[in-house]
């Protein structure tokens, strides 16, 4: 495994410095744009760094950690070396050389059109390019968990897939599909332009493929969290998975459901149809079942542990847990953001109350707090878990990982309550700054400066994280033994072939991709007249 | 009990794994029911509040949205139709909305009408639910009615340039009757001084 | 065991397309049409439309035609790029005429505008707007009459490839005043160089460094008054509205000084 501890190593470095650096621009940039500070004097180094910060946490993080913990995953829950190895550092290489390739010309200020990118806006040819090669590097990951669970399958006929690989690969399966949508826009309609071969987009269809993307891509960021809900937390509290099977129904349904649901992300666009727009909020609605099975069946197994330990009462056995143990702290604190994010999530999910938040510093607190907050807490745990087995060597005190993680969730509620608040008020999206003089706009105030002192919690917390590792690196050595995953309370003997592969699901994904974008992708294409100019900015 | 699931024991028979299966069968039941709730509130709102996403799919080209048609300068503005209700029509350019003071009548239904000469811009009334983007080459509509006087902003909500922080337009409402009379005189309405 | 598979296949099929149907007649049929004023002709006219087929724009009142001549320019961020040597060549020729106001290198010594090293999209528009009267001008409009579109093209391509030198009037302008810097947000006036190229540049807005004062001044008075009106969609008129007399008198001083 040595060699592949360097590789998946590499992943969680290069994600966790792009992390380290993005969360300290995005600090900046709630500082800016609050009262505490005076009115930016070039509102153009803000812009730009809210493409570097969200560029960095949505793109390199997220991917990289899945990729890092999805090698770990096939070779721990298969028991086997990873097959095509050399593959795996050529896709990190992708990754990475994109990372680069990408940055620079955000740091020159030659693509501040934010992470979203939205045309007509076109910045630099490189920083586009730069998110593709990313991508590319993570479909060699898709494809290389595909070989080895197959390879796994051939040599073992018949045996459930461990739990573990079976939700990887269906996370991978969903990023490989999802990822099309932005591919489409990046590679036939933005990259064209910013080249100069053509000089008008349509900038209605950019926005319908970036959706198909936009929606899923969270699903896929959460997709390391949730396993680590059902595969890591129970063993590492002495518990049971309480439902092997449940789990692997929600990953199905988060496979089938999470992509074909982004048109909630253009309620108030005028180019999609109100029909599809409702199909699409119908099935939003239902993806938000595979997280209500979860944390049933979560809740459940930690029940079981606690049990275990001696806990007792109808509530009683929560204080039975083992609150010193990591796992079981930073899990509680996402399952506790994940209740908000989630609500929250519902809001924004039916069209008559998204339109009161659509575009409000509601929705950048309500993606904070469900992403900044519930899912990458599980990234430090998974890190916290992982790390000895990576490096051979101990890892730093529990109590400083406790401290780290309570102030990552103080941090996080401190800064996003506030925000979902102001958003409320009323208060615009992506602002380099605002008039809080203004008697309209006055009660905004407070709130955003709450926000700011919640960031620079959040500041001392990702520090404290990466101390924590750096010094993880040069511990002493110690052999960490075989990882392992939760066992199931009532572990399967065999599963029905569609509980252990991915052809039904696969099939279903890509039918309700055909019919719930299929319409209005073509109608668009088909439509003549809807190209507009690009703005190419940056050329100043 | 503790003997099946402890590690190193052989599984229970099946009747526990039964029982989870019921358990969790039962509250899927329970989560598919709240969600249908869900959608059938969004349903009844949709038919009996009359907020839905917007009915039509309209192009514009916004190269010559100055040139000539229902967006060009003059044109913009309050107009009363010939049954009472008010079309706004509006277009939003880089940094700015045009009229940048919209004037409209408390209790009159009244449809917004509006597109970009550039870029994505986005567009929210605050303290409503009205609530758009802009994007160019298409046509935004929505129906709306007022209930309040006052004045209220009307900021971009989307990120549409350097000077994207700059654009806040507003809007006012007015007495009814007040309106009516401004209405008399002038095709169409703005509160541009 | 292909009779387990079967079922696993069958109902999960079966559960989606459900659902799917029941949602399409929701949102394709029943919301649209049973919803209380809307004006389809009928239930098929509410299905397309909320499938997002392209529908005419419903029938209005006749367009509002404005009281004064507007530009006719369609301005497109493409439209003047790669001109030729040939075209700068013309345009220095028909340039020599324009000398006399506007400096022999397009450096004006009296207050009318710089024109070297100016965005040529700005020139051509303001060459075409006086040619059709959008915008007045005594002096620029017999001038503009006589040019050929080409001719404007030609001009413009000249005046952008001259380089641009210091102003006479400039000096170290110091830092931005604020309302440049940052305009007014919530009386809609973005920072000047959001447009106007220190910040970002926007086709056809063109660059302010080292303009004569007098000049700058007079523009922004004319925008604010509605006596200029020949900016696409009053974009200026917005601006120059929402600055107080003191604002254009500092944000011109301040222009007219920077390099």
């Amino acid at each position: 495994m040595s060699n592949s501890r360097r590789m998946i190593l590499a992943h969680f470095w290069l994600a966790f410095a792009g992390f380290g650096a993005a969360l300290l621009l995005g600090a900046w940039q709630m500082f800016i744009r609050s009262p505490l500070s005076s009115w930016i004097g070039d509102p153009e180094l803000y812009y730009r760094s809210v493409t570097a910060h969200g560029t960095t946490m949505a793109y390199v993080l997220p991917t990289l950690v899945a990729m890092g913990f999805g090698y770990f995953v096939a070779e721990t829950a298969l028991q086997r070396p990873l097959i095509g190895l050399r593959w795996a550092w050529l896709g990190f290489a992708l990754a990475a050389v994109g990372t680069v390739t990408a940055v620079v010309p955000i740091a020159l200020g030659r693509a501040s059109v934010l992470y979203t990118f939205y045309p007509p806006m076109i910045g630099s040819a490189f920083y586009y390019i730069g998110v593709v090669l990313v991508v590319v590097g993570s479909w060699i990951w898709v494809a290389l968990m595909s070989v080895n669970l197959y390879s796994w399958k051939r040599d073992n006929p018949g045996r459930p897939v461990p739990f573990a690989m079976f939700a990887t690969v269906a996370g991978s399966y969903l990023w490989g599909w999802t990822a099309v949508g932005a591919a489409l826009e990046l590679l036939f309609q933005i990259i064209p332009v910013a080249l100069g071969w053509r000089s008008t987009i349509d900038a209605g269809l950019a926005r319908v493929f970036f959706s198909w993307t936009l929606h899923a891509i969270v699903y896929f960021w959460l997709m390391p969290t949730y396993i680590a809900y059902y595969t890591i937390l129970p063993r590492a509290i002495g518990g049971r998975l309480y439902s092997d099977w449940m789990g692997r129904l929600a990953f199905i349904l988060f496979l089938v459901v999470a992509m074909p649901i982004g048109a909630h992300h253009l309620f108030e666009d005028p180019q999609v149809g109100s029909g599809f727009k409702f199909v699409h909020s119908t099935f939003t609605a239902l993806v938000s079942l595979p997280t209500l099975l979860t944390v049933f069946t979560i809740c459940a197994s930690v029940e079981i542990a606690a049990r275990l330990r001696g806990g007792k009462g109808l509530l009683g056995w929560l204080g039975a847990l083992p609150w010193d143990n990591p796992v079981m702290l930073g899990t509680a604190f996402s399952f506790i953001m994940l209740g908000f994010g989630g609500a929250g999530g519902l809001i924004n999910m039916s069209y008559q109350l998204d339109a009161t938040v659509h575009n409000t510093q509601w929705i950048t607190g309500h993606f904070h707090l469900i992403f900044g907050g519930a899912i990458v807490i599980m990234y430090f745990v998974i890190a916290y878990d992982v790390w000895p087995h990576l490096t051979g060597r101990a890892l730093a005190s529990f109590g400083l990982m406790r401290l780290q993680l309570w102030t990552w969730f103080i941090g996080m509620i401190v800064v996003t309550f506030p925000w979902h608040y102001v958003g409320l008020l009323g208060m615009p999206r992506r602002m380099a700054y605002y008039d809080y003089n203004d008697p309209m706009l006055a009660g905004q105030a407070a709130p955003v400066i709450m926000s700011v002192i919640g960031g620079a919690i959040l500041l001392v917390s990702g520090a404290l994280f990466l101390i924590v590792l750096a010094r993880g690196q040069r511990a002493p050595r110690i052999e960490p033994g075989t990882y392992r995953f939760s066992v199931a309370a009532h572990p399967p003997q065999r599963l029905p072939a569609a509980l252990n592969g991915f052809g039904l699901w696969l099939a279903l994904m890509v039918a309700l991709t055909i019919v719930n974008y299929g319409f209005p992708i073509v109608h668009l294409m088909a439509t003549p007249g809807t190209e507009v100019p690009a703005v190419l900015i940056g050329a100043g | 009990m503790t003997d099946s699931l402890s590690p190193g024991h052989p599984p229970a028979p099946d009747d526990g794994a039964d029982r989870v299966e019921q358990v969790e069968h039962r509250w899927a039941i329970y989560a598919t029911a709240l969600l249908v709730l869900l959608v059938v509130m969004a349903i009844f709102a949709g038919l009996h509040q009359a907020t839905l996403p917007q009915s039509r799919v309209e192009t514009v080209d916004p190269r010559t949205l100055h040139l000539a048609g229902e967006f060009i300068d003059s044109n913009l503005g309050s107009a009363v139709e010939p049954d009472g209700s008010i079309t706004v029509r509006a277009v939003g350019r880089q940094y700015s909305f045009t009229p940048e003071c919209i004037l409209v009548p408390a209790d009159t239904p009244i449809t917004f009408r509006m597109t970009s000469g550039d870029v994505v811009h986005g567009f929210l009334i605050t303290g409503t639910a009205i609530n758009l983007m802009l994007v160019p080459g298409y046509v935004a509509s929505l129906p709306a009615r007022f209930q309040t006087l006052g004045e209220r902003y009307m900021p971009c909500h989307e990120f549409c340039g350097v000077g994207h922080e700059g654009m806040w337009g507003r809007i006012k409402v007015i007495d009814k009757a007040a309106f009516t009379q401004m209405a008399a005189t002038t095709k169409r309405l703005s509160c541009v001084k | 065991m292909s009779r387990h598979v079967d079922r696993w296949v069958t109902s999960s099929v079966a559960i989606t397309a459900a659902i799917f149907v029941a949602a399409a007649i929701i949102g394709f049929a029943l919301l649209p049409w049973g919803q209380p004023g809307h004006r389809f002709t009928g239930l098929w006219d509410a299905i397309c439309s909320a499938a997002g087929l392209v529908r005419a724009s419903p029938a209005s009142e006749p367009v509002v035609q404005p009281g004064y001549q507007m530009t006719s320019v369609v301005v497109t961020p493409q439209m003047l790029s790669g001109a030729s040597a040939e075209s700068i060549g013309r345009g220095a020729t028909l340039a020599l005429r324009c000398t006399m106001c506007h400096g022999a290198r397009g450096m004006s010594l009296a207050n009318t505008p710089n024109l070297a090293g100016q965005d040529p999209i700005a020139i051509y528009k303001q060459l075409a707007d006086f040619q059709t009267g959008a915008r007045k001008n005594a002096i620029m409009a017999p001038v503009a009459v006589g040019l050929s579109d080409s001719d404007m093209r030609d001009l413009a391509a000249y005046y952008a490839y001259l380089p641009r030198v210091a102003a006479e009037a400039s000096g170290p302008a110091g830092a931005p005043p604020q309302i440049v810097a940052n305009g007014a947000p919530v009386r809609s006036v973005a920072p000047c160089g959001a447009c106007h190229g220190t910040l970002d540049s926007k086709a056809g807005a063109g660059w302010l460094s080292g303009q004569p004062v007098v000049y700058l001044r007079a523009q922004l008075d004319a925008f604010a008054s509605g006596a200029r009106h020949n900016d696409i969609g009053e974009q200026m008129r917005n601006v120059a509205r929402g600055l107080t007399h003191e604002e254009i008198g500092v944000a011109a001083e301040y222009y007219a000084k920077l390099q």
